[in-house]
């Protein structure tokens, strides 16, 4: 008997694609032209081919349950040798979009986050927040609102006690989302590489002794070193600036944590222990963190120049989304760089307000992590982590007593 | 007012243009670059798909012109302009000199006087030949050729020492005409697309990746090996052999368009194969078969039928050398088993499509689209594939159909 499959296209899941610069997916006439001229594609399954496919047919959990579509890195190889313009790098970008879409919670964040509109009034919003905080807080302290008197000292405005417990329960929020988003996305991919689930249905995952050592350290070692994007033909240059901007994300997260122990735990149980904020400029965090200033703003700033210059020669397209996300990263390296700057030369009337600016961009983009086209790095991360292991679950390595896996799903 | 037509390009639709034409009752000139009628199809080793040899069309209608008195052709020449309207166009001509008189048909005797070889057109550059040569075992007009360059240099002089006299006329000079017709064929043909443009498929890289063209003339009885299919790095029979569909064909950075005949072609020449020895294995990549119609279908059929020749739905997208001599690997999708495959061939073959002449040299007054298509206007119609790519067949047919149009434009004029 053979089975029947009634396909049930999701329109809007296309729709999105479509809008988000992937229209030219219905020149496809699947030669599969792309899947070989790709550097990255696999030789067991090929990309980005069945996604052209896919995408025609409007089976938009297929495409979101994808780790294929996060093994590209848009160098636009295929998009080059394409016969009929179909533009499968593009395509591609646009179903990552719409793959993070899918995975958002709750679906009207991932609407805001993802317009410019949206994105303007999420910063402004979080601005207003900053500021009844402060606004409370000098009730408390006695200090003058909304300009402190006096040299510019950032914690007479905010203490670090408020911006903790706002972050941390941003923090706290943005993780259940994104834990739970990869953890669909991880069940989806399992199942729609075929590989066994367990008795009641379930993806099976590594063991947890096993998930760092085995795949995540590799994955993260790829990650760190770029070794996937370095291989992308059309646009080397694109590599430069990311590692720049994932490095200066590690640093200056390194340093925040740091600070907020020494500072802000440390600090209030010793209040004498010498870890009084601003730190001094040769102080060692505050090089690092200077560095990190540095390495956000100039690799926001190669990734904005390659990305208009590769779009005007027509190698790649940039949507609204690729934009949002360098926009909130560039936004948050300047008035961060500003802050400083401003307080060096105190001026306390441009200094406050632009501190309220730099934490409502940072509050943005922390809340724009599984939302926007930053859970890329959510997702690309799964997925890499997910491609070590399937190939050991495939290679009969993986330790659960199934020695041969059910044949991968043939397309 | 002219009662007479013109066809320009003497390949196999222009021949059939000019016979229907003038067995109608009017004049036709027919001029043709090449120093031969026949184009392409002279260089073909069968039909497909009947497998027949190209002579059984050319040689009915070599007779047929030679009995015609309407029917004046020019070889070696070339339409340099055309001006006027339906019923009325000047057309100038520029006939070159070929350095030898009719009665020149044989000449060993010229060609062995020299030393100098120059790599054969004909055959693709697949073997050498004398400045003074035979265009083709079957050239029609049966008269031999020399070199400008051979003029020029020292060796026409020593040729026509060798050669009976009056056989070499080193005076020959190019000749202007004006011609004055009513309506204008255009059957300017095809070039094989350069393979060399198609970068990821190495051609001119690896000595083993050769167009079916190549193989056409290499399957010949009167081509470079002598009619056996070889590689070209060991002149071994390859093994086996990996076919590279649509090579620049359906594809907007090199030919926007189907060239119709290249899957039939490499059907036809999987024969080829399968007929040279019992053993070698032929593995098709490609995007769709096309074989249109009922007959070609069946032909189709045939060969798939061979168990040792393999289709493989997935276009070849890159191309390395082999672990083994010579051996190039050819690399695709597989779109229907699933996964890349990597597959190793002694002997590579690229499908190469065709480019409308109008693509590299267009005639000026005659307009040509983006693709270097001829537009038809009224007194200027094409035929062939100066008109789109299409088979033998099809350019008969179409031939036809001009000459039908040609007459008309004729009559109307006329009134």
């Amino acid at each position: 008997m053979a089975e029947e499959n009634l396909v049930q296209p999701d329109l809007a899941f296309i729709k999105g694609v479509m809008d988000a610069g992937g229209d030219t997916l219905n020149c496809c006439y699947q030669c599969a032209t792309c899947s070989v001229v790709c550097p990255l594609s696999t030789p067991e399954s090929p990309f980005p081919r069945k996604e052209m496919l896919w995408a025609q047919w409007g089976l938009g959990s297929k495409l979101a349950g994808d780790a294929d579509v996060w093994m590209c890195h848009n160098c636009g190889d295929c998009t080059k040798y394409c016969p009929r313009g179909a533009r499968p790098g593009d395509v591609l970008s646009a179903i990552r979009i719409n793959a993070i879409r899918y995975y958002a919670r709750p679906k009207a964040l991932a609407n805001i986050l993802n317009s410019t509109g949206g994105v303007i009034s999420t910063v402004i919003t979080a601005m207003f927040a900053v500021l009844v905080t402060a606004f409370l807080w000098s009730r408390y302290t006695g200090q003058a609102f909304p300009i402190p008197k006096g040299t510019v000292v950032y914690h007479k405005f905010l203490t670090v006690v408020p911006i903790d417990i706002v972050f941390l329960s941003l923090a706290a929020f943005v993780s259940y989302v994104s834990l739970k988003g990869i953890i669909e996305f991880w069940g989806d991919i399992s199942r729609g590489a075929g590989l066994p689930t367990s008795f009641n249905g379930h993806a099976v995952t590594p063991a947890w002794s096993e998930l760092f050592p085995k795949y995540m350290w590799p994955a993260i070692k790829e990650i760190l070193s770029h070794e996937r994007f370095k291989k992308c033909g059309e646009i080397k240059e694109r590599a430069t600036g990311h590692i720049w901007v994932l490095w200066s994300f590690i640093i200056l997260f390194t340093v925040t944590i740091v600070v907020m122990i020494q500072a802000d735990i440390l600090g209030n149980i010793w209040p004498n222990a010498g870890f009084e904020t601003p730190l001094v400029w040769y102080h060692p965090i505050k090089i690092a963190a200077n560095i990190g200033a540095i390495m956000i703003i100039g690799g926001t700033w190669m990734l904005m120049n390659m990305r208009r210059k590769k779009t005007a020669e027509g190698i790649m397209k940039s949507s609204t989304q690729d934009w949002i996300l360098i926009g909130i990263i560039f936004a948050v390296g300047i008035s961060g760089a500003a802050t400083e700057i401003i307080r060096l030369i105190n001026i306390p009337v441009l200094a406050y307000p632009t501190y309220v600016l730099h934490l409502g961009c940072v509050a943005t983009l922390f809340l724009a992590l599984p939302y926007s086209k930053f859970a890329h790095l959510l997702y690309r991360g799964t997925a890499y982590v997910y491609q070590h292991w399937a190939e050991d679950v495939k290679a009969g390595k993986a330790g659960f007593g199934l020695e041969k896996p059910t044949t991968r799903e043939k397309m | 007012m002219s009662g007479s037509i013109l066809v320009v390009g003497g390949g196999f639709s222009g021949v059939t243009a000019a016979v229907e034409a003038a067995e109608m009752g009017y004049n036709v000139y027919i001029v043709e670059k090449e120093s031969y009628l026949g184009g392409r199809v002279a260089q073909l080793n069968k039909y497909f798909p009947k497998l027949c040899p190209p002579t059984c069309g050319l040689e009915i209608n070599f007779r047929r012109i030679k009995t015609n008195p309407k029917i004046t052709f020019y070889t070696m020449t070339e339409v340099e302009s055309v001006s006027g309207g339906p019923g009325n166009f000047s057309v100038q001509i520029k006939v070159n000199p070929r350095y030898t008189t009719p009665q020149c048909n044989n000449c060993v005797s010229g060609a062995e006087a020299v030393t100098t070889e120059v790599p054969n057109e004909f055959n693709f550059g697949m073997d050498m030949r004398k400045p003074l040569y035979m265009p083709n075992p079957m050239a029609f007009p049966n008269q031999c050729v020399l070199d400008a360059s051979a003029v020029s240099s020292g060796d026409g002089e020593k040729i026509k020492a060798a050669m009976p006299s009056g056989h070499i006329d080193l005076d020959q000079k190019p000749e202007i005409l004006n011609l004055n017709v009513g309506a204008i064929i255009m059957a300017t043909g095809w070039n094989p697309y350069d393979a060399t443009k198609i970068d990821n498929l190495c051609f001119g890289k690896y000595e083993n990746i050769v167009t079916n063209m190549m193989v056409e003339r290499m399957a010949s009885p009167s081509g470079p090996t002598g009619g056996k299919i070889v590689r070209p790095s060991d002149k071994e029979e390859p093994k086996t052999v990996g076919f590279v569909q649509c090579a620049g064909s359906r594809d907007e950075n090199h030919l926007n368009y189907c060239s119709y005949i290249c899957c039939m072609a490499t059907l036809k020449q999987a024969l080829y194969l399968r007929e040279q020895s019992e053993d070698v294995e032929v593995y098709v990549f490609y995007i769709d078969i096309r074989s249109p119609g009922e007959r070609y279908e069946k032909f189709y059929k045939r060969v798939k039928g061979d168990a040792k020749v393999h289709f493989i739905k997935g276009k070849v997208a890159e191309v390395r050398g082999g672990s083994s001599p010579g051996g190039v690997v050819l690399v695709a999708e597989d779109t229907i088993g699933g996964g890349k495959i990597e597959k190793e061939v002694d002997l590579a073959v690229l499908a190469t499509g065709m480019q409308p002449t109008g693509a590299t040299v267009q005639i000026p007054g005659i307009e040509y689209n983006s693709d270097g298509f001829v537009v038809p206007k009224e007194g200027i119609i094409p035929c062939g594939c100066a008109k789109r790519p299409i088979d033998v067949v099809s350019s008969a047919q179409s031939a036809t159909a001009a000459a039908l149009k040609a007459v008309q434009t004729l009559v109307r004029r006329a009134g």
